[in-house]
């Protein structure tokens, strides 16, 4: 027995690595209800350790090589961009300013968007609360397309937040550590994220295949989907806030599975595959900051008096009205209807008619004689609009 | 002196063991390892590599004892496996294999040949990503879509990152 176990030392080392690694794999994976076999969101506590051993190893160096990165890049930059920095500063300051006072607007559209919501009990959640993070490094295999972020739940991250860039959705937050976050891309096979088509209003879920590309899967046949046509999340998956910017439709392709289906790839607006610096929706319960309620009541000053001009125009133009003779009264009969009464100083004008009826004289009013208005020039040399010329001579 | 090929097994894999500075062996795995978490970052889409492995298949050759390349492969795997977010193993199954292969041939062959070093590492990087496809779908019953090329692509770019790493590792070992 001995003898065995040393001449096939090796292989028996072989067997046993193998072996526990495919009882590992299988209390990993569970089958759902469906019939369908999948790895559980949620680790178990010893894969989660694991994780989280191995993320202690390697994020402190991806660390210290993104942020080296980051440095040489930005001392770099840096120092081309002061020599014009003056001028972006004013320009900018302006911007704000600007920027500002729509914000107010739309802080003010967001809380009766909001009341509307609450009224027909159907509530989208908006974001209200954001945090700036860095991607540090990836899972580097194009099967698990995950990255990490330099932040984790000692910054308040928690699993199944939104992470977004400036040009769009990126990801949702997957697994939190301590100091970093392994954020899942939308372009990921596991990946999903509802959808709707800016113009057809179509809905669908987004997933990524197995070239990285998104695509919008199980979407019945419809000739009105063209390439170039916006998405947006459309925030039913209680993950992305509704009517964030996915990307645009590249193309339409049969399902291969169902004849009766198409998958639309979508070219995402974020740069998946470039990311530095990125968004995480950590909030997104309505809450107003100081400098927002600051805004919004310079907004409501600014606005207020535009709104107080716009009531006294529209004052004067009701007395008016009520002094002014209506052509239609609701409620006197069509025959007493001012328009046709003859006392009026102030008829309505009629168009002149033709001197001969031609073919495009209405039948029954050529041969009648026209009923020309007071103060009504019956000269047809003079009207605004001679008759068509007769065809025969 | 005797030739290599009149020496016994034994003898000429103790002429054969390479020995690497303690650092080497720690610091070299590591960062491949980090390496393989970033640089897909810099040069998506352009990622057709496995640094990982390319390290397991080099240690696994200078030592050729399928023990330690079975330890090494495993753990290079489990680890790539803990940086991802899929099950943890599957990477660790198909490298386990890959590194005791390569220690196990590595008694046979000629190890010093630039040539067979790069074949090697091509034939094992495409085995390797075919036990990752057969775990995944068949032996778990996950669905994963896969595409034959990117893995093609992949084995290519092990072998002329091998091409360029091995000399610089081999630089790195100790000579008496």
């Amino acid at each position: 027995m001995e003898s065995f176990f040393t001449r096939y030392r090796s292989l028996v080392v072989l067997l046993a690595f193998l072996m526990v690694q495919i009882m590992g794999l299988a209390v990993q994976v569970r089958r759902t209800p469906g019939g369908h076999r999948t790895i559980d969101s949620a680790d178990p506590a010893a894969v989660r350790l694991i994780r989280l051993w191995a993320e202690s190893l390697v994020s402190p160096s991806e660390k210290l090589v993104q942020y080296s990165k980051l440095g040489v890049a930005g001392l770099w930059q840096n120092y081309i961009d002061l020599r014009h920095v003056r001028q972006q500063n004013k320009d900018l300051e302006q911007t704000i300013d600007r920027l500002r006072l729509e914000q107010a607007s739309l802080l003010e559209d967001a809380r009766q968007g909001e009341r509307l919501q609450a009224l027909l009990d159907f509530q989208h959640r908006y974001i209200y609360s954001t945090l700036a993070a860095q991607a540090i490094g990836s899972s580097g295999s194009d099967q698990s397309r995950v990255f990490y972020l330099d932040k984790g739940s000692n910054y308040g991250l928690q699993p199944d937040m939104a992470v977004i860039s400036a040009d769009g959705i990126v990801g949702k937050v997957r697994d939190v550590f301590p100091r970093t976050a392994q954020v899942l891309l939308i372009n990921d096979q596991t990946s999903g994220a509802g959808v709707i088509l800016e113009t057809t209003r179509i809905r669908g879920i987004l997933t990524g295949n197995a070239s990285g590309q998104l695509e919008i899967v199980g979407i019945l046949k419809d000739e009105r989907i063209k390439p170039g046509e916006k998405v947006f999340t459309a925030g039913g998956d209680l993950v992305f806030p509704r009517g964030l910017p996915v990307g645009q439709v590249e193309k339409v392709v049969p399902d291969p599975d169902r004849d009766a289906f198409i998958d639309i790839i979508v070219k995402p607006y974020a740069h998946l595959d470039r990311l530095d610096e990125v968004l995480v929706i950590t909030d997104t319960q309505p809450r107003f900051s100081p400098q927002d309620e600051q805004d919004l009541a310079t907004s409501e000053a600014v606005k207020g008096a535009e709104a107080d001009a716009i009531k006294e125009q529209l004052k004067a133009s009701q007395i008016n009205a009520e002094h002014l003779p209506g052509l239609i009264d609701p409620s006197l009969p069509p025959e007493q209807q001012p328009l046709l009464d003859s006392s009026n100083p102030n008829p309505v004008a009629h168009p002149p008619q033709p001197l001969h009826p031609d073919r495009f004289t209405p039948l029954e009013q050529a041969p009648s004689e026209p009923s020309a208005p007071a103060g009504q020039n019956k000269n047809p040399q003079q009207s605004p609009k001679p008759a068509a010329p007769q065809r025969n001579p | 002196m005797p030739s290599m090929s009149m020496l016994g097994p034994d003898t000429r894999r103790q002429l054969e063991i390479r020995h690497y500075p303690l650092l080497v062996y720690v610091l070299v795995p590591l960062a491949s390892l980090v390496l393989q978490a970033w640089l897909p970052r810099v040069v998506s889409p352009y990622d057709f590599f496995d640094l990982p492995l390319v390290v397991t298949v080099y240690f696994a050759l200078g030592r050729p004892s399928p023990v330690q390349g079975t330890v090494m492969g495993a753990a290079m795997g489990l680890f790539e496996d803990a940086l991802s977010h899929h099950a943890i193993g599957i990477n660790g199954i198909a490298k386990t294999t890959a590194g005791f292969l390569a220690a196990s041939l590595g008694i046979r062959i000629d190890v010093e040949n630039q040539t067979i070093r790069l074949v090697l590492i091509f034939v094992l990087s495409l085995l390797s990503s075919s036990l990752f496809v057969f775990i995944y779908r068949f032996l778990l019953g996950l669905d994963l879509e896969w595409r034959w090329q990117t893995e093609l692509f992949r084995a290519v770019g092990n072998s002329l990152i091998a091409l360029v790493l091995f000399p610089l590792l081999d630089r790195l070992q100790i000579r008496d």
